[in-house]
């Protein structure tokens, strides 16, 4: 009997461990996965790339007026130099890991800074080459062209023995998400500027002005049923409603930023007002009755003497919100459109980063290393939000106690 | 005499329960009247009578006249805000304000559209001086109002009502929550406002009362049963009731 | 006697705070209106929308009808638009259906990893790993979505290349399910292990009084007691998985006719149905999108009910 007894416990014991350890293994395999496929490509380039490559095709007309920099000393060994033409080249890797040539230095008497563009009608138009752009071919008038694959020491002997080019095709840097990061923050904006006053406006209302009867119990259950609601859902709403909204009032003709954060601030409206509301309670209700006895009207107390004490509840209210902005994809899909742009304007489409993931990953083939970097970012903005929030409310409590 | 408050036949309710039942009296001008009674006994409800706060409480129902300066105050139109800055509270809890002293004792006057940095100074150094208090903060008027002791948040709180200039003082138990070296500052601190306020002190210690109020009314079951001159209610009380109570029968 | 009578002007005139008040309530109160009317707007508008497909003739590709639309077993399987193309019958089962089976497998192992949390770890154990659940529900979906695609898809292709079942690039239904019961862990866990640490102590103590071992009372007495807090979490486990968009669509393979029951089915939801191939912007393509989500709207509320009212069966027998 107390055999059995024995097993059994072992037995409970053992399923209650592995449970314990699956959860933690596979929750931190995704950490892991994101990590290790995202981090090759995580650099400060990225941040500020175009996601767009753009070709360029570059051309001499009459003579040229070749450089005469001598080669900087700090260039590293394996950059390659031509002091003619006034530019350095090396052998890179592009972040889908194609082999590629890249510019990593250009001096600025270079000919490469005075060219015309061959695919534009005006003749006078100019282009120069950039740092960080990467040329995939140049060709002559007497001579094999010279290509990607033949690599950067070539392309420089190429180079140093002509006198004339017929073509220099090169692109600038894509697979950047400055168009992305930059709608996440105009987006973040937006949406706190809806959604905050909103948010706080009607905790302030519900806990501090209303009476104590059904109407009021009806605001709150019906504030409360948002919470259940799909964030899908919220983006019908917006396609349904803030997309036409803001292409009637707004210079729009499509889904655009404005539409979206709309559709952002409904969601997070719960939030916001549950956050606020519950640090509004924690307040004594001695702190009231003694600015009302000052003579304070409701206003000034509410303002002066309870606001005030319930700021951290609104800043973690704030930081929660932000991380559930950054996080939305679904939602956005509808109410923004899910086209990557580079070009960001708030009256058009363009994709928040969680939304440039889902365009990557619906892409054939899917670009899982950009999307495992932009994944990684997001993690580590999320992560601190949190932290961030922890110190607060730590803060908070200790204020009050 | 000079009546500040004249209260006559009051009811009220707090829903179906009667809290205070056909109370009349007087208040005299620049006096301490001290409430006496045991717990649950009304007095504390009265005391909020005389500022209106009782109106924080829903369910609350009032009948009958309570004049402030001639003024009868229970009127819909009356200003309850502009009341509130001529009586002012002192609570049975310190409750100092999350900030500095200063803003304490800054925060009524702001609140009645004082903005001016210079005024603002002269009106807290008057009210910290006047509440005793000065002295001891006057180096750390930035401070958090929270650090302060026991005894020095009721005292700030008396501070922070003085700045109003009120006529009327209202207290509520204000030393039950301090110790003894604290409860008599506050005490000398009362004896010393006299001159320019008048207080009405909701206490139960009846030494207190004696010691400090110059008028005592007992308060049982939500009735007046007696007010008299603070000696012959300790003295020679009329009625049995009160004789009762403040030997220490019940209570 | 000046100084009184200014004060009665002063006391009786009307105050310009109060008119202040009366201002400012006026405008939180509207503020609150709606906050609360957005949910009401939210119904409204997606009914309109949803209902247009059943009663217009949809710019003359003719009515849906609204039996053939809930019971149809194909989704719009071709290139052309066409009324009596859109079923969603087959993806109703499979969304309740990925829901269950996710729900069967995050629930056990959420609720014994927050009966570990909460009773078992020492300690500091416990606040570690409470921190890092609580991390980890605060990831955004579509990085579980990533994960899905990235690592599960993997899995799930080799260990159907291995069992000889040819899956298409491991969408299906299993991957699908993995993917939502690694999404709903953490909420499960998080909420169980606040239900079972609420637990009285005397009840604890109880049972260990009667003689039995401590697995014993944290399996029998525990458990049992913090039953409703564990049911809690579940309904809002499922809620998630029903309404999970974006993750979903990443790993489910969009198939255009079922139900797939077969755990290496492809297989879509209601919601990767209607993320999925949204080409138009007005019309019968667009306009059944809004059908769609009325018909998640009914289906998470019907869940939810039914789980409530088994939550209230199972509840009323609950030792506490």
């Amino acid at each position: 009997m107390s055999n059995k007894r024995k097993l059994n416990d072992i037995f409970y014991q053992f399923i209650t461990y592995i449970s314990a350890l699956i959860s933690v293994l596979a929750l931190s395999s995704i950490f892991m996965f994101v990590f290790i496929k995202g981090s090759s490509l995580l650099d400060f380039g990225l941040l500020f790339n175009d996601y767009h490559e753009k070709y360029y095709n570059g051309g001499f007309n009459g003579d040229i007026d070749f450089s005469l920099t001598p080669e900087p000393d700090n260039l590293e060994a394996n950059e390659f130099y031509s002091s003619m033409w006034g530019i350095a080249l090396k052998d890179a890797k592009d972040r889908e890991g194609n082999a590629i040539i890249i510019v990593s230095y250009i001096s600025k008497d270079s000919p490469f800074s005075n060219m015309y563009d061959k695919n534009s009608v005006d003749i006078e138009s100019s282009i120069v080459i950039k740092e960080g752009n990467i040329v995939s071919k140049i060709s002559y008038y007497d001579k094999p062209t010279s290509l990607t694959r033949y690599g950067a020491e070539l392309m420089i002997k190429d180079l140093d023995t002509v006198t004339d080019i017929r073509e220099v095709v090169y692109t600038s840097l894509g697979g950047g998400i400055r168009g992305s990061l930059l709608t996440t923050l105009f987006i973040i904006g937006l949406t706190l500027v809806l959604a905050l006053p909103m948010g706080i406006f009607t905790a302030i209302y519900l806990n501090e002005f209303a009476k104590k009867n059904k109407i009021t119990n009806l605001i709150r259950s019906l504030i409360e049923t948002l919470t259940g609601v799909p964030s899908i859902i919220y983006g019908l709403m917006g396609l349904a409603v803030f997309v036409p909204f803001t292409i009637a009032i707004t210079k729009a003709d499509s889904a655009n930023l404005i539409s979206g954060s709309m559709t952002l601030a409904v969601i997070l409206l719960p939030i916001i007002i549950r956050s606020t509301e519950e640090s509004l309670k924690v307040i004594p209700d001695d702190l009231r009755t003694a600015s009302l006895a000052l003579g304070a009207n409701k206003t000034q107390t509410t303002f002066r003497a309870v606001l005030p004490s319930a700021y951290p509840g609104i800043v973690t209210a704030t930081l929660l919100a932000v991380g559930r902005i950054i996080g939305e994809s679904a939602a956005l899909i509808f109410a923004i459109g899910t086209a990557i742009k580079d070009d960001v304007s708030i009256f058009g489409r363009s994709t928040t980063l969680s939304v440039h993931i889902w365009s990557l990953m619906k892409d054939e083939p899917a670009n899982i290393e950009l999307a495992s970097t932009i994944a990684l970012i997001i993690l580590i903005i999320v992560l601190a939000l949190n932290i961030l929030v922890k110190l607060v409310s730590k803060k908070f409590i200790t204020k009050i106690v | 005499m000079d009546n500040i408050f004249s209260i006559k036949d009051l009811d009220l309710y707090y829903g179906n329960f009667q809290a205070l039942k056909s109370i009349s009296l007087d208040i005299d001008r620049n006096k301490v009247t001290a409430l006496i009674g045991p717990s649950g006994c009304g007095k504390s409800t009265f005391l909020r009578c005389l500022n209106r706060m009782n109106d924080l409480i829903e369910n609350c129902k009032i009948e009958g006249k309570i004049q402030y300066s001639q003024m009868d105050i229970q009127t819909k139109s009356f200003n309850v805000i502009e009341l509130r800055t001529k009586v002012g509270m002192v609570f049975q809890k310190p409750n100092p304000f999350p900030m500095s002293i200063y803003d304490n004792v800054a925060y009524g006057p702001r609140c009645s559209g004082i903005k001016k940095k210079s005024e603002l100074d002269v009106i807290v150094e008057k009210a910290l001086k006047r509440a005793a208090l000065y002295e001891e903060v006057s180096s750390r008027l930035k401070d958090n109002a929270l650090g302060l002791s026991g005894g020095q948040q009721q005292r700030l709180c008396i501070a922070r009502a003085i700045a109003m200039e009120p006529d009327v003082i209202l207290m509520d138990e204000p030393t039950s929550a301090l110790d003894p070296i604290a409860t008599l500052k506050i005490e000398e601190l009362i004896n010393d406002l006299k001159r320019n306020y008048t207080i009405v002190i909701v206490t139960h210690n009846m030494q207190q009362a004696a010691r400090i109020s110059d008028k005592t009314a007992f308060f049982l079951m939500g009735e007046l049963i007696e007010i008299d001159s603070t000696d012959k209610i300790f003295t020679q009380p009329k009625n049995k009731k009160t004789e009762d109570y403040i030997t220490g029968r019940f209570g | 006697m000046e100084k009184t009578l200014e004060c009665f002007k002063r006391i009786l005139g009307k105050s310009k705070k109060e008119n202040i008040d009366i201002l400012i309530r006026g405008i939180f109160g509207i503020s609150a209106l709606i906050s609360a009317s957005v949910i009401i707007i939210i119904i409204i508008f997606i009914t309109i929308k949803g209902v247009t497909p059943f009663i217009s003739y949809n710019q003359g590709l003719g009515q849906v009808n609204i039996f053939r639309f809930l019971t149809g077993r194909v989704w719009l399987d071709g290139a052309a638009f066409s009324s009596s193309l859109y079923g969603v019958g087959f993806i109703i089962i499979n969304t309740v259906y990925i829901a269950l089976l996710s729900l069967m497998i995050s629930m056990p192992i959420g609720v014994l990893t927050a009966l570990f949390i909460a009773k078992v770890a020492p300690q500091r154990l416990s606040i570690f790993l409470r921190t890092v659940v609580e991390l980890l529900s605060a990831i955004p979906s579509i990085v579980y979505g990533l994960f899905g695609s990235g690592v599960i898809l993997v899995l799930v292709y080799n260990f159907a290349e291995l069992v000889g079942i040819q899956s298409k690039g491991g969408n299906s239904v299993i991957a699908t399910v993995l993917v939502l019961s690694l999404m709903s862990l953490p909420t499960i866990t998080a909420i169980s292990e606040v239900a079972i640490r609420s637990v009285g102590k005397d009840i604890e103590l109880g049972s260990l009084a009667l003689g039995a071992t401590k697995t014993q009372t944290n399996f029998k007495v525990v458990l049992a007691s913090a039953k409703s807090g564990i049911f809690a979490s579940a309904i809002l486990g499922v809620g998630r998985a029903l309404g999970e968009a974006t993750a979903v669509s990443l790993v489910a393979g969009n198939s255009k006719s079922g139900p797939s029951l077969g755990l290496f089915d492809i297989t879509s939801t209601l919601t990767s149905t209607m993320l999925e191939g949204l080409k138009e912007t007005t019309g019968l393509d667009y306009d059944i999108r809004f059908s769609v989500g009325i018909v998640l709207m009914i289906v998470i509320l019907l869940t939810n009910i039914i789980l409530n009212y088994v939550k209230r069966k199972v509840g009323s027998v609950s030792v506490k």
